[in-house]
């Protein structure tokens, strides 16, 4: 059974992302990707599923639970965690206080000290800034306090957008890197990414978006050389 | 200018900018969580103050006469009380007009503040006149060259300035002031992390009305009387306080509320012959403030809130 199962979903966030009767699985422990280029949707997806925008008609569901319509923090709870477009750090809060928001459901301080800990061994970087404003930080950096915070839930599924909008190519690397170590965690990935290659390069099985229709399925490899990706592209 | 009479212009003032901080904080806890201005505050202010004065009237009629047992009786009952109204203006009254332009918030709650006003000065037995409030401090002062240091004066503004300091200890300290500074900075971001945002909000309403009832009880002890109308020159001075300061930034609003003091004390000192006019004179440097620096003293960078 997929762990996240979208049906039959129209939603509308600004008028240019519009989803029309999008249907698709996320299967647990897999890194399942959504290809599509700028306003095609891929954003209004992800917020639909985090409550965010919720959709005029269709149903998602978690582990078979109808989550459509619930309030943000009561689809958090059942255990989605987000890497949001654009990193979205609290600027002006410190490294410390954007992990600790990743973890704000959870009051036992030892169990969000241990997770801290696990955070700072993958990016020791985040360790030696703890108290730095996370504002001023480069956008590198910022990048790794996005994903440390979206760990530090222990989410059983993580959605990720657009993880290398704006980093040097380096990072972008980096980055890719960083998911498939998420995914061997045994936790769930849903990716969004404009970056085909790299990200057909790591992922299980993926679709296509254009103009908020879905044109195209499969696993990685048959994307990869499929014509329809192509389309969505460049056509 | 003697020592002792610049030290009472010290005192006063000292006196006046806690009170006016405690009202301004309010005004920049609002607009940090939700973009808005609520106007209603000075008014539900004044509410919070009556509420005390009828708990305490209940007090002396029930025989509970030690006065500080009743001070603070009255000031959890006023407090707590100004709270829930502030937690239901936000759910009931400023909520649903999130995607409207704020102004019609602004307008919304300009008219409350003048529904309560008008309530309180129909429906409350002789409520368009004012009440004596009860002194429940100490007397007792003490002689320092001139200067007389009133033990009641000392307890208010150490009371006030500890609510001050514990607010920003909640602020910088907790979860719920993590929470609360999160939804400043990043509403939907903040949602996105598990906060209960309509939960935030309605604590932070019933957090900067509860202070604001501090500050009414407050006024209520210094100047031994409480009127309908106490609200309306207490909201307006703590609204240009949080202005002048930098709206949205705690600091700002405390620094503004001692700043609007100061004015008025200058302005009763140098225009002795005119002091009806200091909140002229104060009002009028407000303004050539915001003239020089539009954006307040303390000004919101990025995403700069609370």
């Amino acid at each position: 059974m997929a762990q996240i199962e979208v049906r039959g979903l129209f939603a509308a966030y600004d008028k240019a992302d519009v989803l029309h009767d999008i249907s698709l699985d996320v299967k647990p422990g897999k890194i399942t990707c959504l290809l599509g280029s700028n306003g095609a949707g891929k954003s209004t997806l992800i917020r639909a599923i985090l409550g965010l925008t919720p959709p005029h008609t269709g149903k998602i569901l978690l582990d078979g639970h109808d989550i459509t319509g619930l309030p943000t923090h009561k689809i958090v709870s059942r255990g989605i965690a987000a890497i949001p477009e654009g990193r979205k750090m609290f600027p002006k809060l410190t490294v410390t206080e954007n992990l600790r928001l990743g973890a704000f459901q959870v009051a036992d301080n030892k169990v969000i000290r241990e997770r801290m800990d696990t955070v700072f061994e993958a990016f020791p970087r985040l360790a030696e800034r703890r108290d730095q404003l996370a504002g001023t930080m480069s956008g590198g950096e910022q990048a790794m306090v996005s994903i440390g915070r979206g760990l530090m839930g222990a989410p059983k599924i993580l959605l990720i957008d657009e993880p290398s909008l704006g980093l040097s190519p380096l990072y972008v690397k980096e980055n890719f890197r960083i998911i498939e170590g998420i995914r061997e965690q045994g936790i769930t990935v849903f990716l969004v990414e404009q970056n085909v290659r790299q990200t057909l390069a790591i992922a299980d099985y993926g679709y296509v978006l254009s103009g908020g229709k879905l044109v195209g399925e499969g696993t990685a490899a048959a994307l990869s050389s499929d014509s329809a990706v192509h389309a969505a592209y460049f056509g | 200018m003697d020592l002792g009479l610049i030290a009472q212009y010290l005192a006063n003032g000292i006196m006046l900018g806690t009170m006016y901080a405690l009202v301004a904080v309010g005004f920049t806890l609002f607009f940090g969580v939700l973009d808005v201005i609520k106007f209603s505050h000075g008014d539900v202010l004044m509410l919070g103050t009556f509420a005390g004065f009828t708990v305490w009237l209940g007090l002396q009629a029930a025989g509970i006469v030690n006065p500080w047992l009743q001070l603070v009786i009255i000031l959890i009952a006023s407090m707590a009380f100004t709270a829930a109204i502030g937690a239901m203006i936000a759910k009931w009254l400023v909520l649903p007009l999130k995607k409207a332009p704020p102004l019609n918030t602004l307008l919304l709650t300009l008219m409350l503040g003048t529904a309560i006003r008008e309530a309180v000065r129909l429906f409350y037995p002789n409520g368009s006149n004012p009440k004596a409030f009860p002194a429940l401090l100490p007397s007792a002062s003490i002689d320092l060259g001139g200067f007389l240091l009133r033990a009641d004066s000392v307890i208010l503004v150490a009371a006030g300035l500890s609510l001050i300091a514990g607010l920003n200890l909640v602020l910088n300290r907790t979860r719920l002031g993590l929470a609360i500074r999160a939804v400043a900075q990043d509403e939907e971001t903040a949602r996105t992390m598990g906060i209960n945002y309509m939960l935030v909000v309605l604590a932070t309403f019933a957090i900067g009305s509860g202070v604001a009832a501090f500050a009414g009880i407050m006024n209520g002890l210094y100047y031994s009387e409480i009127n309908f109308g106490m609200g309306l020159l207490l909201g307006l001075i703590g609204f240009s306080a949080a202005i002048v300061g930098g709206l949205g930034n705690l600091y700002g609003a405390i620094l503004g509320g001692f700043i609007f003091a100061g004015l008025q004390v200058v302005g009763a000192a140098l225009l002795p012959f005119a002091s009806a006019y200091k909140d002229v004179f104060a009002f009028a440097v407000v303004i050539a403030i915001m003239a020089w620096k539009p954006t307040g003293l303390i000004p919101e960078r990025t995403s700069d809130r609370v």
